[in-house]
């Protein structure tokens, strides 16, 4: 392929999102149609890139001082062809799901836009060119985000300015970067983490960790799982800002600087990741509405791939990028699937839920696929992938992260036991009436989605050699072979053994739950709610106290309330009291002066003229 | 070349009055607004043509017989013109409507083509005697144009300027007088070679504060201010206009910076004298014209304080003081004339002059309040609108010049500005509107459109200042920074 094929991913979906914003409201139904038509092109050539290698592209941009370069290779054009993927399945289900939205030119504009500055900065070779992208999906979210219910808006706010914190500490480190290596050029920068670098390391780690939605940056998600549209989501949050971010962390710690494992580095990273898994996959467990559960989760497992990458070990890294994309896929799947459950009963709230398994089956298996693949239960793509990061934890010495990691296997597998029960199983509940299967075009996408579950797991062999093995293939410390059939994958193995053990313990847990909640599926995970310190740490969660943007912006509302009382106010007193006073005073003198009789003013006159005689004199 | 600026307004004078026995509106309007629109282009032109040909010099002769009188056409005098015409198109077009319900409509076009016909041939003219002959003619034709209306107030005004105009017109006259006996000759260029050659006699630093004084009176600058707000504010509006617009700067700054800069050149402490007249200006006017509720006399006050800035900026005397001074005359003109229309408007309108009676006209007249703002904005030197880079101007060149002080009074002085023009916006136009006003519309055709030729001219002066200030202001300034030498090498002398 020539070079100026990499334009097309970037040039194709801004020009449709133009022109789906311009289309006129009349024929507004085939903005759905557009999309899904131009997400289908990009599947193809984004594989088609996969395929051709590295590709350069340079042009002049800005009068010659930066120049507009674009690059692809495998790790790039792998989450591209990904990116297009998600961006297909998910505009086939938006055609049916969001048929009836008020604002749904809006909506594919949006979409389309993000797939434009996702591709963008995916494909980018210079700082500036990926940064003139990056942000732009800060918009596009915030302009997808805005477009759920009645308070959308106040969540769009939040996870703006928390991307736009994220975003800002990324600037910097990209700018440290810059000033080290004096090249805003992105390939060929490999340098050791030491001294500014480390700083700098650290700030684009926040960038990056930020755009994955890892903690503490994570908080915008349950608000908008459940103001914005499911499919957004599924979009988002789930597949896209995974992708994005993971890619990014992975670029930091692989190609610009060189992470060693067992260095202070690593372990800042693997504790990142640890504390998110089990935080957010405690915040999941007592979760009551299945939006909400399944958008902590989407934070629980950046702490999977945080900890895989983070270990710098190759098994823990192909690890933390394989399950990166098994996360987008099984997350995605459930997301739709949530989408697909509000579609007919209008509501994903767990209580008012139960039995559908009859009327919902496709729902259901692709729900069961999807909700066994993240519990990582063998043979699915989620099994393989955190055997990778056991081995890989276990690998570094710290056998404290691989417990954490296997902590959050617990709780996750109970969590979803506990939705699938509730939801699917269990008598029928009376909060919503009879209802049918949903449509073809809601099932397709999760039921591709559950396929790929089951591929990757089954022959996950396939996704690790076309996908992960060219991504590594340049870091591999020199004379050693990458082989990551070098780690036990299968089920008959120690770690995998544990494993295994752990999603028992969680079925146990689920189980105890169910009989202590009298058989009421959705209160399952009450037990652990109302735990003595766990309580006490929910109910301050729940009031948001954990919140750092609410408490931020709670700090920053008292701040702006001292300087409005002792710097404002007294200026404002300055301004309306004293300089008014002094301003008449003056007024008034001069006024005085000015008293309508001629002899006077004559007088003026001629003082002036002796005074400016005298003046002339003296200067 | 330069003849046509005093012949048609003079001529066109002499026969309105009899033309107005024929035909009381149609004809003296028709003749009036051509005449201008004549002038206005004409200038444009003349000014074209010293800019590509240098200065044009006509003599005057008598059957063959050479006058000892020249008229000198260059960069100053084409930008004086300039304003002239623009601010007098402006004010005939609006004196259609609004001088319908004065009587008289003819004399009053033929005391303005007078008063026009004065300070062209005022901003001609090369020598002294000229100059104040010319200066005369304008300022007797401002007499009768303030006392037009005859109220008592109006004949008290125009009182108060003769006998004040007078003190200052004799003070002219006899720094003049003292001026030929010294030199023996009343060309200004020989008046300053005699100077040069007398060698700082005391007696010319006399003379140079008689001439200060004399024009710095028609000029009002603080001290010599105290009958402009009564004139300003008795006359019609758009003799106001007039005045504080372009007369004032004509008989005032004009014909001082010609005189003192030509005859004197920077010396002996003539920056320092005018730099500090102009400060006590800009303060003493700003402060004033915050404490006025009659909107004219604000404008009259505000006139002050933004002549004094005009004075500051010459003061200094470097090239970027004198280009920024140029530039803020002309500003000023434009935007003071564009206000002193608005008041009218205002005036015709309500009845009053008198702000805290007024309130939320903007809804009632909306191109009034709108040009207004414009205008004030325009003063008060808000960007992108002319009076931000002429202010600008001459706030760097006190910088430039280490006055770090006088930059600093005159920026906060620009607050000031600021302050009182946004009073008149607030009480006038915005907040509630007063019950009384309900009844009132939008002013008549002519006078709303010679308001917005002006804020228009405001807003393109501001973004294009760069062309206007190429072509039109750094003539004029160069030709006064040249000074004396330019003139003499010109005249051949």
């Amino acid at each position: 392929m020539t070079s100026e094929a990499l334009l097309l991913p970037i040039l194709l979906p801004a020009i449709l999102g133009v022109i789906v914003l311009l289309i006129p409201s009349r024929w507004k139904g085939i903005a759905g149609v557009i999309t899904f038509l131009g997400t289908a092109i990009l599947v193809v050539w984004a594989w088609l890139l996969f395929t051709s290698g590295e590709i350069l592209l340079s042009l002049p941009w800005v009068e010659g001082v930066i120049t507009f370069d674009l690059r692809s290779y495998p790790l790039g054009s792998f989450i591209l062809l990904w990116v297009a993927i998600f961006g297909f399945l998910i505009s086939l289900y938006s055609l049916v799901k969001l048929r009836t939205h008020p604002r749904l030119r809006e909506y594919y504009g949006y979409y389309l836009f993000t797939l434009a500055v996702a591709a963008g900065s995916v494909l980018a070779d210079n700082f500036l060119v990926f940064l003139f992208f990056w942000e732009g999906l800060m918009v596009t979210l915030y302009g997808l985000v805005s477009l759920g219910s009645v308070n959308a808006p106040r969540t769009a706010t939040k996870a703006f300015l928390i991307s736009a914190f994220c975003d800002f500490c990324l600037i910097l480190g990209i700018s440290m970067l810059w000033a080290i290596n004096g090249t805003p050029k992105m390939s060929g920068i490999t340098i050791a983490p030491d001294g500014l670098a480390a700083v700098s390391f650290l700030l684009m780690v926040i960038g990056a960790a930020g755009k994955a939605g890892a903690m503490p940056f994570h908080t915008w998600i349950p608000d908008a799982a459940i103001d914005a549209p499911v499919s957004v989501m599924a979009f988002l949050p789930a597949s896209l800002e995974k992708l994005l971010g993971i890619f990014l962390l992975a670029r930091i710690c692989l190609e610009f600087f060189a992470l060693k494992a067992n260095s202070t580095l690593s372990i800042i990273l693997m504790t990142l990741g640890a504390v998110t898994i089990v935080l957010a996959v405690l915040m999941a467990l007592i979760q009551k509405d299945f939006k909400k559960l399944l958008s902590f989760h989407a934070i629980s497992q950046v702490g999977y791939m945080i900890l895989g990458i983070g270990t710098g070990t190759l098994i823990g890294i192909a690890g933390g990028l394989f399950h990166m994309l098994n996360h987008a896929i099984y997350k995605s799947g459930l997301f739709l699937g949530a989408g697909s459950i509000e579609n007919r009963t209008g509501t994903t709230e767990l209580k008012k839920l139960g039995g559908l398994a009859k009327e919902m089956p496709v729902t259901a298996i692709g729900f069961a696929v999807c909700a066994l693949a993240i519990s990582g239960v063998w043979p699915l793509n989620g099994f393989v992938s955190k055997e990778m990061i056991f081995h890989g934890s276990l690998e570094t010495g710290y056998v404290i992260f691989a417990v954490a990691a296997w902590v959050g296997a617990i709780f996750t597998f109970a969590s979803f036991l506990k939705a699938g029960h509730a939801i699917f199983l269990g008598p029928r509940s009376k909060d919503v009436p009879r209802v049918k299967e949903s449509q073809a075009g809601i099932l397709i996408p999760i039921l591709a989605l559950a396929a790929f579950c089951i591929l990757f797991g089954v022959a996950s062999a396939l996704p690790l050699n076309t996908f992960i093995q060219p991504v590594l293939q340049g870091h591999i410390p020199a004379g050693e072979a990458l082989d990551l059939s070098s780690h036990p994958l299968d089920v008959f193995n120690p770690v995998a053994l544990i494993s295994i053990g752990m999603l028992a313990v969680g079925f146990g847990l689920h189980l105890f739950g169910w009989n202590r909640a009298q058989k009421q599926a959705h209160l399952a995970s009450e037990t652990i709610h109302h735990l003595p310190v766990l309580g006490t740490l929910y109910d301050w969660s729940e009031a948001r106290r954990l919140d750092l943007y609410e408490q931020g912006i709670i700090a920053l509302n008292g701040f702006s309330n001292f300087v409005f009382k002792t710097i404002d106010r007294p200026i404002d007193f300055f301004f309306e009291k004293i300089l008014v006073a002094v301003g008449s005073a003056f007024v008034r003198f001069f006024r005085s002066l000015h008293n309508g009789y001629f002899p006077n003013y004559l007088s003026w006159c001629l003082a002036g003229l002796v005074i400016i005689l005298l003046l002339l004199r003296v200067f | 070349m330069s003849i046509p600026f005093i012949a048609v307004p003079l001529i066109l004078a002499s026969i309105m009055p009899l033309i107005g026995k024929i035909s009381k509106r149609f004809l003296p309007d028709l003749l009036t607004n051509t005449a201008f629109l004549f002038l206005l282009l004409y200038s444009v032109f003349a000014g074209r043509q010293t800019l590509l040909n240098g200065a044009d010099v006509w003599k005057a002769w008598w059957f063959g017989e050479a006058l000892n009188i020249t008229l000198v056409l260059d960069g100053f005098s084409a930008l004086m013109l300039l304003t002239i015409s623009l601010i007098g198109l402006s004010v005939a077009l609006y004196s259609i409507n609004y001088m319908e319900h004065y009587e008289a409509k003819a004399n009053f076009y033929a005391l303005l083509l007078i008063m026009i016909a004065g300070m062209n041939g005022l901003v001609l003219s090369n020598d002294v005697f000229t100059l104040y002959l010319f200066l005369e003619v304008a300022a007797i034709a401002s007499y009768g144009l303030i006392a037009f209306g005859l109220q008592r107030d109006q004949l008290e005004a125009s009182l108060k300027y003769l006998l004040l105009s007078s003190v200052a017109t004799a003070f002219i006259l006899l720094s003049i007088a003292i001026v030929f006996g010294l030199t023996g000759s009343l060309q200004l260029d020989k008046i300053a070679e005699g100077i040069s050659a007398s060698n700082g006699l005391p007696v010319a630093g006399f003379c140079m504060a008689l001439f200060i004084m004399g024009f710095g009176l028609k000029a009002a600058i603080v001290p010599f201010h105290a009958w402009l707000p009564d004139a300003h504010s008795s006359a019609p509006a758009p003799i106001s206009a007039m005045l504080s617009g372009v007369l004032i700067k004509v008989s005032g700054i004009y014909a001082l910076t010609r005189v003192c800069f030509t005859i004197f050149g920077m010396q002996g402490g003539l920056g320092q004298v005018l730099m500090l007249l102009g400060i006590v200006s800009i303060l003493i006017g700003a402060i004033q014209a915050l404490g006025q509720n009659d909107i004219k006399r604000m404008l009259a006050f505000s006139s002050i304080s933004q002549i004094g800035y005009i004075i500051l900026g010459l003061g200094v005397g470097t090239p970027l003081g004198i280009l920024g001074a140029m530039f803020h005359l002309f500003n000023h003109a434009i935007a003071k004339g564009l206000l002193f229309l608005n008041s009218g408007a205002l005036e015709q309108a309500t009845g009053t002059r008198e702000l805290d009676r007024m309130g939320g006209l903007a809804r009632k007249m909306p191109i009034t309040a709108g040009t207004s703002v414009v205008g004030s904005l325009a003063i008060a030197g808000v960007p992108p609108l002319n009076g931000f880079w002429s202010k600008l101007l001459i706030l760097l060149a006190l910088v430039e010049a280490k006055y770090y002080g006088l930059a600093l009074i005159a920026a906060l002085a620009g607050i000031l500005t600021l302050w009182y023009y946004l009073i008149i916006q607030r009480r006038a136009f915005f907040g509630k509107l007063n019950e009384t006003w309900n009844h009132i519309t939008e002013a008549p055709f002519w006078m709303s459109f010679s308001v917005l030729l002006l804020a228009t001219a405001c807003v393109l002066i501001g973004l294009l200042f760069p062309a206007v200030i190429l072509d039109w202001i750094k003539p004029a300034a160069d030709t006064f920074a040249a000074g004396i030498s330019q003139t003499i090498g010109l005249l051949g002398f």
